[in-house]
């Protein structure tokens, strides 16, 4: 470990030891979501007031030799490139070492990485209030409870929600990736005021943009309870669904109050990989209740 | 029930003085706009388009723009345009109820008989019903001339409001079959299939069930049962391109995988 009395957030007072600290002791519920994933690593080593950059390509030469990775051509790079992948609290605490303020990784796994073992919606306010997030979420729930598709959902950390739908790796990355955006788009015909699935930041200024575009090859996503690079130290918070209403803020979950959460609540998702939903029921209820619809 | 038009009833050299109340009321539910913040009720202000200020009742009139100007009407220029007809109903003649198109029916009105006036009423009512036919009319209710004909119902008359034919609109630019060939076999079989679903009509049987459920949702709503968010209409686009090839997808046997797609 070096230079644990850094102060990463300079306001807050709260240093790299501290960070250091909420992994060693959230490593049981950080691992799962990390576990057999390339991760990119998004390294904030002079504290979130600085530009963090990403690195994918761990060197090999310098790094422990217990460190594991994977090497994988990486087409943005068109090249090979070393993926660190996380398995056991040593790396865990390797990375926050590195300051990896939040852990980012692939939503699918190194025996199968054309399947993602989960679809993610990212719903990213712009502009606009929290409670039209949660709002949003609750319309997506809604719709895919109708169709039979179990969801999670998890703060964001930063300023929205997560919504992961498990598919146990069944289905590749465009598969998944038309499925969700079959839900956003179903979703934002429905509350065309304050959604968008546009990126363009002008076509989604005051609306809660459903993001589907996640759910590709190589994108990351902050797993559940890593903490994010804001204000407060905010953490990316796995939810009960009847925890969305008023009362929901990001600001609720911070690096100082999660663990005595997981102490009361435990892990939340801990049924995410048991769940695999299946989506060739889904379109077949999609279809019924379209043929109810006509008639 | 409040009366809406007062006045008679003249045909020959009868005279019934009657009152009509309105028959029908809204099945809609009454709701107030708020505004979304803090629930206080939206109102409406008249406004002078100039100046931006409220103008009161009293100073409103109505204006007809003729060559340019507008000619202001005061209520007097109302009656005097039909002084009879806004306190008389005249039977001009009598019909067949059967011979008047359904499309001409607009609203239906209860007529009341005034004291004076019962034994002329019921005069009319049994020589209707004896006949079968209805008085036809015209009377001004508030500031518009209208049709109306006088029928009997159950043991009383109703005055039902009727459409001018002006009001009807041509369906010539519509297209319907023309020369098409029915043979008496498939017609022979249509017809079967009517008379097999043919039912008495029953209208006691068809609510209008919308609003029972919206004052159902209300209530869930009070009680606390339920968030404050849009209900979902699921508008299932599964013609949509998307959605084939999301099915497409799925099925690898059945259809190809686009491997790309403009989004």
């Amino acid at each position: 470990m070096t230079n644990q009395q850094k102060l990463y957030w300079p306001d807050e007072k709260i240093t790299k030891g501290d960070l250091i600290d909420y992994y060693m002791d959230m490593a049981d519920y950080v691992l799962p979501y990390l576990k057999d994933r390339p991760l990119s690593l998004h390294r904030f080593p002079n504290g979130i007031k600085d530009a963090g950059f990403y690195q994918k390509d761990v060197d090999t030469e310098s790094a422990p030799d217990w460190i594991k990775t994977i090497t994988l051509h990486a087409a943005s790079a068109s090249r090979d490139v070393d993926y660190l992948v996380c398995n056991n609290a040593a790396t865990l605490i390797y990375m926050a070492n590195l300051g990896c303020i939040e852990m980012n990784p692939w939503l699918s796994r190194v025996k199968k990485l054309d399947n993602p073992d989960y679809i993610v919606l990212d719903l990213d306010p712009e502009n606009i209030a929290f409670k039209y997030v949660v709002e949003t979420a609750l319309a997506i729930k809604e719709l895919l409870d109708k169709v039979g598709v179990q969801s999670f959902c998890k703060t964001s950390g930063a300023s929205g929600l997560h919504i992961y739908v498990p598919t146990g790796g069944k289905y590749n990355y465009e598969t998944c990736r038309l499925f969700a955006e079959y839900v956003a788009k179903q979703v934002q015909q429905d509350l065309p005021k304050i959604t968008s699935v546009i990126r363009t930041k002008s076509k989604r200024n005051k609306k809660v943009y459903i993001d589907y575009m996640q759910n590709s090859r190589g994108q990351t996503i902050a797993s559940p309870y890593s903490v994010r690079p804001k204000p407060a130290a905010t953490v990316s918070a796995p939810l009960n669904w009847d925890e969305l209403n008023d009362d929901l803020a990001i600001s609720n979950f911070t690096i100082e109050n999660m663990r005595d959460r997981v102490k009361e609540v435990g892990d939340l998702w801990k049924d995410i990989d048991k769940t695999k939903n299946d989506l060739r029921k889904a379109i077949e209820k999609v279809e019924e209740m379209a043929q109810a619809h006509v008639e | 029930m409040r009366a809406v038009w007062s006045g008679t009833i003249g045909f020959g050299l009868v005279n019934i003085p009657i009152k009509l109340y309105s028959a029908v009321q809204d099945s809609r539910l009454d709701l107030d706009m708020l505004d979304r913040k803090d629930h206080a009720h939206i109102k409406f202000k008249r406004v002078n388009e100039d100046t931006g200020k409220e103008v009161p009742w009293e100073q409103i009139v109505k204006g007809y723009l003729y060559n340019d100007e507008y000619v202001i009407l005061e209520d007097e220029d109302f009656q005097e345009a039909s002084p009879e007809k806004s306190k008389i109903i005249t039977i001009e003649s009598f019909v067949e109820l059967e011979e008047i198109d359904d499309i001409y029916f607009e609203t239906p009105y209860f007529i009341e008989p005034d004291k004076a006036g019962v034994k002329a009423y019921d005069l009319l009512l049994k020589t209707l019903q004896k006949t079968g036919k209805a008085g036809l009319g015209r009377f001004v209710l508030r500031t518009s001339e209208h049709l109306a004909i006088i029928r009997p119902r159950e043991d009383y008359l109703m005055l039902q409001q009727l459409r001018f034919s002006q009001e009807i609109r041509s369906p010539e630019e519509l297209s319907f079959p023309s020369n098409t060939k029915i043979s008496k076999k498939e017609l022979d079989m249509a017809i079967q299939l009517v008379d097999s679903y043919t039912t008495e009509f029953d209208i006691s049987q068809f609510k209008d069930t919308y609003h029972e459920e919206l004052l159902k949702i209300i209530k869930a709503k009070a009680s606390g049962k339920r968030r404050t968010v849009k209900k979902l209409k699921v508008v299932h686009t599964k013609s949509s391109d998307l959605f084939s090839q999301l099915k497409a997808s799925l099925n690898p046997s059945t259809g190809k995988t686009t491997k790309k797609r403009a989004s």
